[in-house]
């Protein structure tokens, strides 16, 4: 037994390391404006569902062209809702919070994309 | 496009980042070389035997423990929150902001696991369903523990199994499920059949088929606490393991657990998505179908895993699934440590705090209204991913010695070590498998 705690103990630590040492740099300059393209066209939207880095804390444009007007949630910490009118509208956002937040049409039940933030 | 349902976005907002690759392929490895090198070094006569293992309890505890008044004391417990529940499922609003949604998916489902595992069977002492069948046997002169018919043995735990399930669709595919109607219509329906098989098969039919008192009482095994002759041990969590009973269905129950939980990460990976946001077919059949796929696959390949091995004469090939279950409760509970801590921690935090406002009219009754959630666990991402590949892996060790165990005691002494092999692939499998969806969902 006593060698079986012992061999758990040091795997337990080279799992700690392996990924202490592993740590992924930031993906994008916080600095920098995350452009993310969407269209609604005829009752359907682009990206579908794309997953899309971002760093935490920086600017994110959702530069929206759209046939009518229309609603997009954003799944963050608080939840935020964003009105666009036909035509284009750029919203801004910026998240702070690390995490998978998903961008939203409620009115078709789509996915727009998924925004991981870290 | 595949909008005809709406969507089921759960009551979260944010979900967990993905881990690292170089995280997910350690814990891989560890659980590997861990699997070979339990088989290798540990004991080769069974270690736990339920008549003696442990130590009794401090006998101030074990009295206090014992006890009518303690007893009591959380029987209310469990019938205020009980009532608070039911007082906010039938008169609060349909709104986000109604606790009764917290208290059901976040406190009940995800919150009953940590109070399992560190203070034993929570649930089988705070159960409402149980108190009040108690009351009706007081009331009316007969014994709460005897019904009108004998629970069937061979229903075992199919019954929880069902329930699990049930529960997990409603939180995973059901497209309303933040919607107050049928949530409170699914509460409605368990309190029913709780009191109805109570009525008929007495608390016998609460310990094989209360999903939530079967959950809890699997979890309460990997504790400290255990019970023999009237008073409150302390025993090893592998010790405490070994004591699972086995019934028919808890394969079933373990794999409708860890399916459906594989199945949450799974459904929001960026592929998956894209996949049911793009094809003709109805999302909704789509995730039903998976769903059901990830648990029934979960249960073939442990049920295939734990049969592949000689066995002796007195020993059904067909009773091994069961008698090696208790061995992946472990890594059920690692899993689910994985996957719903930081909800529980974050959601859990708002329940509480939604909780002082019962009926969303900005009343503070408990006076958490104006606290706000610690998102502290958030915004350390890699200690969580860390905290996360170690809960899957210590899970997994766990499980691999508890089946070394039991395969020492079943099987013939031939096949102890090569019986076990199979076993371990399909163990190795889960914890490769769930490591790889905290890494790509």
């Amino acid at each position: 037994m006593r060698r079986l705690v012992a061999t758990v103990a040091i795997l337990v630590t080279t799992v700690g390391l392996a990924s202490g040492c592993g740590e992924d740099a930031p993906v994008s300059d916080a600095g920098t404006i995350e452009t993310i393209d969407i269209t609604f066209e005829a009752g359907s939207v682009t990206p579908n569902g794309e997953r899309i880095e971002v760093a935490a804390g920086q600017p994110v444009d959702l530069v929206v062209k759209a046939d009518e007007p229309g609603e997009i949630h954003v799944h963050s910490e608080p939840e935020q809702q964003f009105a666009y009118a036909a035509g284009t509208t750029t919203i801004k956002l910026v998240i702070d919070q690390p995490g998978v937040v998903e961008v939203e049409s409620h009115d078709l039940e789509q996915v727009i994309v998924q925004l991981e933030v870290s | 496009m595949s909008g005809e349902t709406p969507f089921a976005h759960g009551i979260g907002g944010a979900a967990d980042l993905p881990i690292s690759p170089s995280l997910a392929i350690a814990g891989a490895v560890a659980a590997l070389v861990v699997s070979f090198t339990v088989l290798a070094v540990a004991w080769r006569a069974p270690r736990y035997d339920e008549e003696t293992s442990g130590r009794l309890a401090w006998a101030g505890l074990d009295t206090l423990v014992g006890s009518t008044g303690f007893r009591a004391a959380l029987r209310t417990f469990g019938l205020v929150v009980f009532a608070y529940a039911a007082t906010v499922a039938v008169f609060g609003e349909d709104l986000l902001t109604n606790p009764f949604f917290g208290i059901f998916y976040v406190w009940w489902w995800v919150g009953l696991v940590p109070l399992s595992l560190f203070l034993g069977p929570v649930w089988k002492a705070i159960s409402p369903v149980r108190t009040i069948n108690l009351v009706f046997a007081r009331l009316s002169g007969s014994d709460p523990e005897i019904g009108v018919f004998t629970y069937p043995r061979w229903l075992g735990h199919w019954p929880a199994a069902l329930g699990l399930f049930a529960f997990v669709w409603m939180e995973l595919v059901y497209p309303f499920m933040t919607e107050l109607g049928p949530v409170r219509l699914w509460a409605a329906i368990y309190v029913a059949v709780m009191l109805v098989g109570g009525a008929l098969f007495g608390n016998t039919f609460y310990e094989h088929a209360d999903p939530f008192e079967v959950y809890s009482s699997l979890v309460a095994k990997l504790s400290v606490w255990g019970w023999r002759d009237g008073h409150l041990l302390v025993r090893s969590p592998l010790a405490n393991l070994d004591t699972v009973v086995v019934r028919p269905g808890l394969v079933a129950v373990l794999a409708v657990l860890f399916g459906s939980t594989a199945f949450d990460s799974f459904r929001d990976s960026s592929d998956w998505v894209q996949y049911i946001q793009s094809t003709e077919t109805s999302s909704y059949l789509l995730n039903n179908l998976m769903l059901l796929a990830f648990c029934v696959g979960t249960g073939l390949v442990f049920a295939a895993g734990s049969m592949l091995t000689g066995v002796t004469a007195e020993t059904s090939r067909w009773s091994l699934p069961d008698k090696f279950a208790h061995s992946i409760v472990p890594i059920v509970v690692g899993y689910i440590v994985a996957h719903y801590l930081t909800y529980l921690v974050e959601f859990g935090q708002r329940t509480l705090i939604q909780a002082s406002d019962p009926f969303s009219n900005g009343a503070d009754i408990l006076g958490t209204g104006d606290w706000s959630v610690n998102y502290w666990l958030s915004y350390h991402p890699t200690l969580l991913a860390n905290v996360k590949v170690v809960a899957v892996v210590v899970g997994h060790v766990l499980g691999v010695v508890a089946a070394h165990d039991r395969a020492i005691k079943l099987l013939p002494r031939r096949h102890q070590l090569t019986g076990q092999l199979s076993l371990l692939l399909a163990m190795v499998a889960f914890t490769v498998g769930g490591l790889y969806l905290l890494f790509a969902a």
